[in-house]
């Protein structure tokens, strides 16, 4: 009988641990357990034919960590692998035949009748970008060929166990996907049932389903007593079988011995209370022996499993929550896309990751349940960007994304390295783009959004669009997508153009939801296109979608009319408890109605003792620079915004107010009267003041001067980058542009970019001492190929004295200073 | 005595960070270091309220070899600084400490939004993971003292000639991307960003 049969038959039993036993056997600290699969067979081969005695149906083998990083050597890892499965297939063997191992007699009475060969593989122990330093594709890559040796040996199915992060885990079920072996996946929670990097069961669930995964549950770290949470939560969520194999409760030591507190009568006791909760594979990790399993396999084959079944949650998530549809309806923030926003267009041609960051965590704060990501320009390598977007943006923001792009290579990059499950955007009823897209969801997950258009156009009738969405929902039951990862867009077209539309599309949504009980989405702004005011008619045509069963909306959260219907919408049908939202909302709709009126009086509530502003000629830029001077960034950006809307030009706000302001802090700072907060905070006040400015250029397509352009990066080695940023943002506020290579940055690419861009002057940071070498092989590459170029040195290690031995021009103890040498160098330079 | 590593975890409740630690981190001079600094309390709630402090250690039997061998669990090394700070001990713990990463998620993100916020969140993770070190520190002395035992100061990878690649037999040993999900990148630099691991000396 196949794995999958067995487990819809009934229970199914995994053996125990491995580590404790195999360091009663003589295993030492340091010494790697797989390396016993050749040296001391019979030890493993005892181990697994004891498990097999006490009545379990999957051997783990002892392939924990047979990776190609610990076992370098040509055919190491092969061979490791092959004995591993030896000695399990040959424990079955013995046991299958009745043939006691050598020296033994023994009861076959407990053995069950069905065994297999579990590949088991677990993390690399490493943590993966931007977390850590392997690359998704390298952790792929190292999977894989451990998979591949599996595969030769002929294993029944693979699992990935004690996985810690969500990231990973979709590496290694993508490498075993590949084998087409029947892949499980268990992941180890901690005491809060969050994996290390932060996902939830349910997280997990949606992520693990999403690719594939035949069966998934938890083992290692915690008891069965401390899994109970973690237990309901997968059954609840997870249509595929729930593994559960836990430790024998925690380790302590006991006169010099270590030993783990559940015995295996209590053992057995609590996996009964497991499998009624509808687990159906059951097992041990750390400390568990054949004595728990057979313990716990007498009492649990008396019981009936629960029957399994088909959940109707649709979930998506990011690496650490998920956000569940068809409760409340859902915000899709719609800023991160090019379409009729050209600071947005800017900040991609120029590259300038930042910005797009910025408008991330800005509509976060503004309540977005998910952020879209539509990176499409004609001008720029879209899947290039995509991934990049998707990547920084997963780097700094925990929300779910909806990659939005109409280029398959883009979404098939994008999907593949996205951490956690997506919304995918979109498919629509033509033949040519299922064919495209179908594939791509089926093999990494994902919720998809299905736009009510086919090869004859948009339908001009609500029934129309339902035709199409049940065509699109059949389709993808060919391809094995169920219903429940799909979500109707009957789209929304301008009332300006074709007066019926809005009631078009509030019937289909309707219909939608009646006749098939699907999920919808709409671009609610769509509907304004060409009217003045936008905001108050999509408002009241948000509120009339909800009202028709509306389940998402790709929206922008920052527009307060939006926010009024969303809020007062949930608030009035019950969907919001205690209306705690709407009262929340309140309150930031009253600041912003306070914002909007004249600046008048101070909200700071540090005060900058005793500054004088007798140096700002400008009467008009005093608020602002009082502003900037204490910091305070919100009321930074709308002061300028309102300067420059009563036409004050740009550079005299620059030079008459934000240069003035940080000088006072920037002379305080040398004087030690202010501290690096304080600097901060009036540096973020400025790049806040900075960004109205950037939008009122880019919204009027002019260009910003510059009073030299300079590289900074911090040396190769180096991960720290704060102090390089601070320097960043302090040049730049001074009006000097940066190009900032980031951290960890090999000498040849500064070297590179310094000859290509024709720079002048270069800024190297390094906080370690091990990578100040580095810091001196850059200073020398330069001498060496770009002969012109000056260097100045800062950072935690250095010193004068050290930036003179490594040949550095400068040696620059803060920001302040490196503004100074700038203003000093670019001074004496020809522009 | 086997070889199990064990696993602390930090209370978060109990656990003091100080903020004139955190304001010396800042590079405030010495006279500024007062008490009540409004930012830096903030700041230390809110890393409280997102670290989660773990450790991994283990205790190992000691020895020593030529003038500046020392018989290290995964191998034999020189150093003379460390041989020195073990003189007189016949075990050593090893331990591997974190604050999360959470806390780098937070800090990733500060960076984007505001320098002053990622500048303060620096130094207040630098003072969080020496205060989980304190603390099971403070343990592992509680352990040997009921021995009759004393331990000698911590000593990091890094530290003089204890070199920087004995992070790779302590990984070997200790395994700690397992247990906490700490783990160590090709330039020995660990990750998450704010964690520490060091050998400690038990004397007598």
């Amino acid at each position: 009988m196949n794995i999958l049969d067995h487990l819809k038959k009934g229970f199914t039993y995994f053996d125990g641990g491995c580590g404790t036993i195999l360091q009663a056997a003589g295993l030492k600290a340091g010494e790697l357990p797989e390396r016993w699969n050749t040296e001391h067979a019979d030890v493993i081969q005892g181990m697994h034919y004891d498990y097999l005695l006490s009545g379990v149906n999957i051997l783990k083998t002892n392939t924990f960590g047979a990776n190609i990083m610990k076992f370098p050597g040509e055919g190491e890892l092969e061979g490791i692998i092959k004995a591993a499965v030896g000695n399990a297939k040959a424990a079955i063997a013995a046991v299958e035949s009745r043939t006691p191992l050598a020296g033994r007699s023994d009861d076959f009475s407990k053995a069950s009748g069905e065994h297999y060969v579990a590949l088991d593989i677990g993390p690399l122990g490493k943590l993966l970008k931007p977390l850590g330093d392997l690359d998704f594709e390298e952790a792929y890559e190292i999977f894989l060929q451990t998979v591949k040796a599996g595969m030769a040996c002929g294993v029944d199915l693979i699992l990935i166990e004690t996985m810690n992060d969500i990231y990973e885990a979709k590496a290694a079920i993508l490498a075993a996907k590949e084998s087409a072996l029947p892949v499980f996946l268990t992941t180890a929670y901690d005491e809060s049932h969050k994996l290390l990097t932060g996902a939830d069961p349910r997280t997990v669930v949606a992520v693990a389903e999403g690719l594939g995964v035949d069966a998934l549950g938890v083992n290692c770290s915690l008891g069965p007593d401390e899994m109970m949470g973690i237990v309901d939560e997968l059954c609840e969520y997870a249509s595929v079988p729930v593994i559960v194999n836990p430790n024998a409760g925690l380790p302590r030591t006991e006169g010099g011995k270590t030993v783990y507190d559940v015995l295996p009568e209590g053992f057995a006791a609590s996996m009964i209370k497991i499998a009624d909760k509808g687990a159906r594979v059951l097992g041990g990790c750390c400390g568990t022996t054949p004595a728990h399993i057979g313990a716990m396999i007498g009492e649990v084959r008396k019981m009936e499993p629960k029957p399994l079944s088909e959940k109707q949650h649709t979930l998506i998530s990011s690496y650490t929550h998920s956000v569940e549809f068809g409760i409340r309806p859902i915000l899709i923030g719609e800023r991160i896309n090019p379409t009729g926003k050209k600071r947005l267009k800017e900040a991609l041609r120029n590259d300038d990751m930042d910005y797009i960051l910025q408008q991330g965590l800005l509509q976060q704060d503004q309540h977005a349940d998910v952020l879209d990501v539509n990176v499409g320009l004609p001008e720029i390598d879209e899947p290039e960007m995509m991934v990049k977007a998707v990547s920084q943006l997963q780097a700094v923001c925990d929300l779910p994304l909806q990659i939005d792009t109409t280029d398959p290579v883009a979404m098939e990059r994008a999907l593949r390295r996205y951490n956690g499950k997506p919304m995918i955007n979109s498919v629509n009823g033509k033949e040519e783009v299922m064919k495209q897209v179908f594939p791509l969801a089926k093999k990494y997950g994902g919720l998809l959004v299905a736009l009510t258009i086919d090869e004859e156009g948009i339908p001009t009738t609500a029934e129309g669009r339902l035709k199409i969405a049940r065509n699109i929902y059949e389709k993808a039951a060919e391809y094995g997508i169920k219903k429940k990862d799909i979500i109707v867009d009957p789209l929304a077209m301008s009332i300006s153009a074709e007066p019926e539309s809005a009631k078009i599309t509030l019937d289909a949504l309707r219909l939608i939801r009646e006749e098939e009980d699907g999920l919808t989405s709409l671009g609610v702004s769509n509907i304004s296109f060409g009217l003045p005011k936008r905001d108050l008619v999509n408002g009241t045509f948000f509120t009339m979608a909800m009202m028709n069963g509306l389940s998402a909306a790709i929206m922008n959260p920052g527009s307060m009319e939006m926010m009024k219907a969303y809020r007062s919408f949930c608030a009035l049908k019950a969907l919001d408890e205690n209306c705690m939202d709407y009262i929340g909302f309140t309150d930031e709709y009253e600041a912003l109605a306070a914002s909007a009126a004249p600046a008048a009086g101070s909200e700071a509530k540090k005060p900058a003792a005793a500054v004088s502003y007798e140096g700002i000629k400008d009467e008009r830029l005093i608020p602002l620079v009082d502003t900037v001077v204490k910091g305070l960034k919100e009321k930074a950006g709308a002061l300028t915004a309102e300067l420059l809307s009563a036409d004050v030009a740009a550079m005299d706000i620059i030079d008459g107010a934000l240069i003035p302001a940080l000088d006072i802090v920037g002379k305080g700072f040398e004087a030690k009267r202010v501290f690096l907060p304080q600097l901060l905070m009036s540096a973020d006040s400025a790049s806040a003041a900075f960004e109205s400015i950037k939008d009122k250029i880019a919204a009027s397509g002019g260009k910003q001067e510059s009073k030299g352009r300079l590289i900074l990066a911090t040396v190769k080695g180096d991960i720290h980058d704060i102090g390089k940023n601070i320097v960043k943002v302090l040049l730049e506020n001074y009006g000097f542009d940066v190009i900032d290579l980031g951290k960890d940055v090999p000498p040849e690419l500064i070297v590179e970019t310094a000859v290509r861009e024709n720079i002048k002057l270069v800024g190297l940071s390094a906080l370690m001492t091990t990578t100040v070498p580095a810091m001196e092989e850059t200073i020398k590459l330069l001498h060496e190929k770009w002969p012109e170029c000056k260097t100045c040195v800062g950072g935690a290690v250095m010193t004068p004295e050290y930036a003179k031995m490594i040949n550095a021009d400068r040696y620059c103890k803060d920001a302040m200073e490196t503004v100074r040498f700038a203003e000093e160098f670019f001074a004496g330079m020809p522009c | 005595m086997d070889n199990t590593v064990h696993t602390y975890i930090a209370d978060n409740d109990a656990l003091l960070i100080p903020g004139r630690e955190v304001a010396r981190y800042l590079g405030y001079s010495r006279e500024a270091i007062i008490a009540g600094d409004e930012l830096i309390d903030r700041t230390i709630e809110k890393v409280k309220g997102i670290m989660a402090g773990k450790a991994v250690y283990c205790r190992y039997p000691l020895s020593f070899f030529d003038e500046d061998g020392i018989v290290m669990p995964y191998g034999r090394i020189h150093s003379t600084q460390l041989r020195e700070n073990l003189t007189g001990c016949t075990e050593i713990y090893l331990f591997a400490a974190t604050i999360g990463a959470a806390f780098d998620r937070e800090l990733t993100r500060a960076r984007v939004r505001s320098l002053a916020d990622a500048a303060l969140l620096q130094a207040t993770g630098a003072a969080a993971i020496e205060a989980v070190c304190d603390d099971l520190n403070a343990r592992l002395e509680m352990e040997a003292l009921s021995e009759g035992r004393k331990l000698h100061r911590r000593f990091s990878p890094g530290y003089g000639d204890f070199e920087l690649d004995n992070q790779k037999g302590l990984f070997s040993v200790l395994n700690p991307s397992k247990y906490i999900g700490l783990s160590l990148m090709d330039t020995l630099i660990m990750s998450p960003e704010k964690s520490v691991s060091a050998v400690i000396g038990v004397e007598g």
